[in-house]
């Protein structure tokens, strides 16, 4: 009993991870039409910038998010500007270019990092809550959850009630439409992968004291933005958010009693069915060619 | 004896109705014209028919065989070999090849005897038979020239050389006269009438009226999905309903 | 006749430059010249797969499946090389017929993330199922065969069985391509509906392309592992993939050949940048990404490019291969 509430608890603050990374992916996808891959290099870059400036060199925590958040963004722009726009007409270059954008974020960080072991970022919130004397849980996993489901909170707001959410959804939906209303594609996509990039970089910021801190580690994260964006439903937010706190929860489970590889290879097959039974998802509505 | 009938067919989309309780039958050997506004629902009968979609309710009887549902291939496989509305054509690929796309069916090759080179009786055949049908349309001279070279009457008889190779029974065009000017337009009617001559079926969805009057035998007019009427085109052209229907849909 | 006898000068050309370059190579280059002869199968059979116009991001998993059946035949069952060649294409032409299932009721993008995703399964299989499949570390133990008292493990005779397998499974690939079959596949990628009118059935010849490209895959794992003698599932990850991926979109994927140029300059190319060691990957990195916008057609279009420039040859020697 203690082992499933404490596994459910853990569940649910990967899920906010989960959500955060596969939210930019779809958003990115939808407006731009490109599979964005380095985005898991994007969440390694932000936990990168934490360990260097937070754990390195002693700034606080929190500006230091702020300064991952700005550099992922940057990153993100730089690639809608110079890669994802020259190449729109054609996603398959997109994805392309985007990997070798990861190899390069790649390099970066070992170079910033040097080759050797995985880093490690002590933790600035000490301390653990417990609850029913048995739940124990960190305040920097408290932390976590509450600035992602902050930040997730805002973006639903940004995307439901201010006008420029408006033209973003609707260039999501149909591209030549929105086009045709006037919205300026470049700009929205600008602000899509700004957000998207954003939210990879609180991501990589948020996880950089609860992970192995490699330049590898954008791989795992990639595997899981898609099984979450395929059950979620490719284009739907909400789907996304729903499938990465219901994938979360699973992937914990198994993992307790089972161990992560299989937690994982579980992940893909279930993705592989739902793209067979169900390709639009769970919450997915057709988009048609 | 009919080679073709449709029978109750009707094909919805979610909530909307696209062919409603649809019947007619085709006669072997005539040019059958399907016509009506703008969403009456022939392109749907087309793709009803080669099996790009599935009625949802009725059937399509081929020869005393009831092929709704079957797939494009299958379908094709029996001799029923449509063309498409805009140029559909393989634009990278040169005449000849494009019309060798066509002999999938006529001259089968297995993997084998691809790699090993023992088809050339077959292979010999096929090239024979796509120079037979690129000289009956009159484009044996470009055949070296890559589809999308061509202007636009040539690549609407390319199309139907695609379908001829693959030695259909049945024809089904989709507005082959779409954009052509009144040449391209009489030089595509006279292949059409060759098309039928050498003992093909035809049925044709086609907005260009002049076309259709002159080729067509008998007419089936749709509207709303639904049958509004049948009859030689002299019967069309004077059926009040129709003009109403034409008229209503010009205002 | 004047270009017949032309081609059969080239190919004795190239045959003998085949032949003599090994014995030009430190031992190191040697090792690199097999693997090389190895991925240029790689991309071979990559190519047949995109001839359909589907991006499969399995194929590295696919050349695993080839190299773990090959192993796990040698070192259980004890079946030489000429035993454990065809039945390491046969066993991953099997796992590829039953993948075709699931994954060619997707296209586009979703075959591409469904056809990564049951990659990864595979590979994590591997790494989970310690018995039989060695878990991370992976097995050794596989040793190249002895014929006629050659022993192939010495790097030059093995380069020579390497040169005639993959040549002959060139060929067959070229073959493929080159017959009704190969047209077939074009008429699958450009015009799919077009090609159903006319009788062909889409779905069998997609996963009859996935199947050749993963049986021929299948053969250079099992090339690769006599040779190296270990085989990690690492080895077959997403990075080894994307390197077949910056291959065939480098060299050019609208001909035969592109494909092939692309790893034979790109490994050149990465030999000599081996100096810059930990920072190589970011210049792959970049060289993909100028290709990509600044020749996407690949390198086997220089050629064409040059003669336009210039104002000399024929029409047909463009290939004008519209962007889709």
């Amino acid at each position: 009993m203690e082992l499933i509430l404490q596994s459910i608890v853990n569940g649910l603050i990967q899920g906010g991870f989960f959500a955060l990374f596969a939210v930019g992916l779809v958003l990115i996808f939808g407006v731009m039409s490109v599979v964005n891959f380095a985005h898991g290099e994007l969440v390694m870059i932000g936990a990168y910038t934490i360990w260097l400036l937070h754990a390195q060199n002693g700034l606080a925590f929190i500006p230091a998010i702020g300064v991952a958040i700005i550099v992922v963004t940057i990153i993100g722009l730089l690639m809608e500007r110079f890669l994802f726009r020259p190449t729109r007409d054609d996603p398959l270059a997109g994805l392309i270019c985007s990997i070798g954008v990861l190899f390069i974020l790649q390099v970066v960080a070992t170079l910033i990092g040097g080759d050797g072991p995985s880093k490690q970022v002590p933790p600035p919130f000490h301390g653990t809550m417990v609850v029913f004397d048995s739940l124990r849980i960190p305040y920097q996993r408290i932390f976590s959850l509450v600035v992602s489901i902050v930040a997730l909170s805002t973006l639903w707001y940004f995307l439901t009630r201010t006008k420029l959410g408006w033209a973003l959804r609707a260039v999501a939906l149909d591209r030549e439409a929105a086009a045709l209303q006037g919205i300026n594609i470049n700009r929205i996509s600008m602000i899509a992968i700004g957000v998207g990039g954003a939210l990879a970089g609180l991501a990589g910021a948020l996880m950089a004291p609860l992970t192995n801190i490699n330049p590898h580690m954008g791989h795992n994260v990639i595997i899981t933005a898609f099984i979450v964006t395929i059950v979620g439903g490719v284009g739907s937010l909400s789907g996304a958010v729903i499938a990465a706190v219901l994938y979360a929860l699973f992937h914990t489970f198994v993992t307790v009693y089972f161990g992560g590889t299989l937690a994982t290879i579980c992940g893909l097959i279930l993705m592989v069915v739902v793209l067979i039974v169900k390709p639009t998802g769970i919450m997915g509505v057709r988009v048609s060619e | 004896m009919a080679v073709l009938e449709i029978k109750n067919v009707t094909k919805q989309f979610g909530g909307l109705i696209a062919l409603n309780d649809v019947s007619f039958s085709v006669e072997e050997g005539e040019i059958r014209g399907l016509i009506g506004p703008n969403g009456a629902g022939k392109s749907t009968m087309f793709k009803n028919i080669a099996g790009f979609y599935t009625p949802t309710d009725g059937s399509v009887i081929y020869r005393g065989q009831n092929i709704a549902g079957k797939s494009p291939h299958a379908i094709a496989e029996m001799g029923i070999v449509r063309t498409f509305q805009e140029t559909t054509l393989f634009q990278e690929l040169t005449v000849f090849e494009n019309a060798l796309v066509g002999s999938h069916i006529t001259a089968k090759t297995d993997l084998f005897s691809a790699i090993l080179g023992l088809d050339k009786a077959k292979q010999t055949a096929a090239n024979e038979k796509v120079m037979e049908v690129l000289d009956f349309m009159g484009l044996s001279d470009r055949k070296d020239q890559l589809a999308s070279e061509l202007p636009l009457g040539s690549q609407r008889a390319l199309a139907i050389s695609i379908a001829l190779v693959s030695e259909p029974r049945l024809m089904l065009m989709d507005e082959p006269f779409a954009g052509m000017n009144p040449e391209e337009t009489n030089h595509m009617m006279d292949l059409t009438c060759k098309v039928r001559e050498s003992g093909i079926t035809i049925i044709l969805v086609e907005h260009d009226m002049k076309a259709v009057m002159g080729l067509c035998h008998y007419l089936t007019v749709l509207n709303f999905g639904q049958l509004l009427a049948e009859g030689t085109p002299e019967e069309i052209r004077n059926n009040e309903r129709v003009i109403e229907a034409y008229l209503g849909g010009a205002n | 006749m004047n270009s017949r006898l032309k081609k059969i000068i080239g190919s004795l050309v190239l045959l003998a430059t085949l032949v003599a370059i090994p014995h030009f190579l430190k031992f190191h280059h040697q090792d690199l010249l097999i693997f090389l002869t190895i991925n240029v199968l790689v991309v071979a059979s990559y190519r047949i797969v995109t001839l359909t116009g589907e991006w499969s991001l399995i194929h590295a998993v696919m050349m695993g499946v080839g190299g773990y059946t090959a192993t796990l035949l040698f070192k259980n069952f004890d079946l030489g090389m000429w035993f454990t060649l065809p039945l390491a294409g046969g066993v991953s032409a099997l796992i590829a017929a039953l993948l075709c299932f699931p994954l060619f009721r997707m296209t586009q993008f979703y075959f591409l993330i469904g056809s990564f995703a049951a990659g990864e399964a595979i590979r994590l299989v591997w790494i989970q199922y310690v018995n039989p499949f060695g878990g991370t570390g992976g097995l050794s133990g596989v040793e190249p065969p002895i014929i006629g008292g050659i022993d192939f493990l010495d790097a030059i005779p093995y380069y020579y069985l390497a040169l005639t397998v993959v040549g002959f499974c060139l060929f067959i690939l070229y073959r493929i391509e080159n017959s009704r079959i190969g047209l077939t596949l074009h008429a699958v990628h450009w015009k799919a509906p077009l090609a159903e009118s006319v009788g062909v059935d889409t779905w069998r010849y997609r996963a009859l392309a996935f199947v050749i490209g993963s049986f021929f895959v299948g053969i250079a794992g099992a090339l690769k592992v006599h040779y190296l003698g270990t085989i990690t599932p690492n080895q077959f990850g997403i990075g080894f993939m994307v390197f077949i991926l910056i291959w065939v979109i480098v060299g050019g994927y609208n001909r035969f050949y592109g494909p092939i140029i692309g790893v034979v300059v790109l490994t050149v190319f990465d030999e000599s940048i081996r100096s810059f060691a930990e920072i190589r990957p970011a210049i792959y990195g970049a060289v993909l990404i100028i290709s990509i916008l600044f020749l996407p057609k690949g390198l086997e279009s220089i050629p064409a490019k040059f003669k336009a420039w210039f104002g000399i040859g024929s029409n047909s020697d463009a290939p004008p291969l519209a962007d889709k």
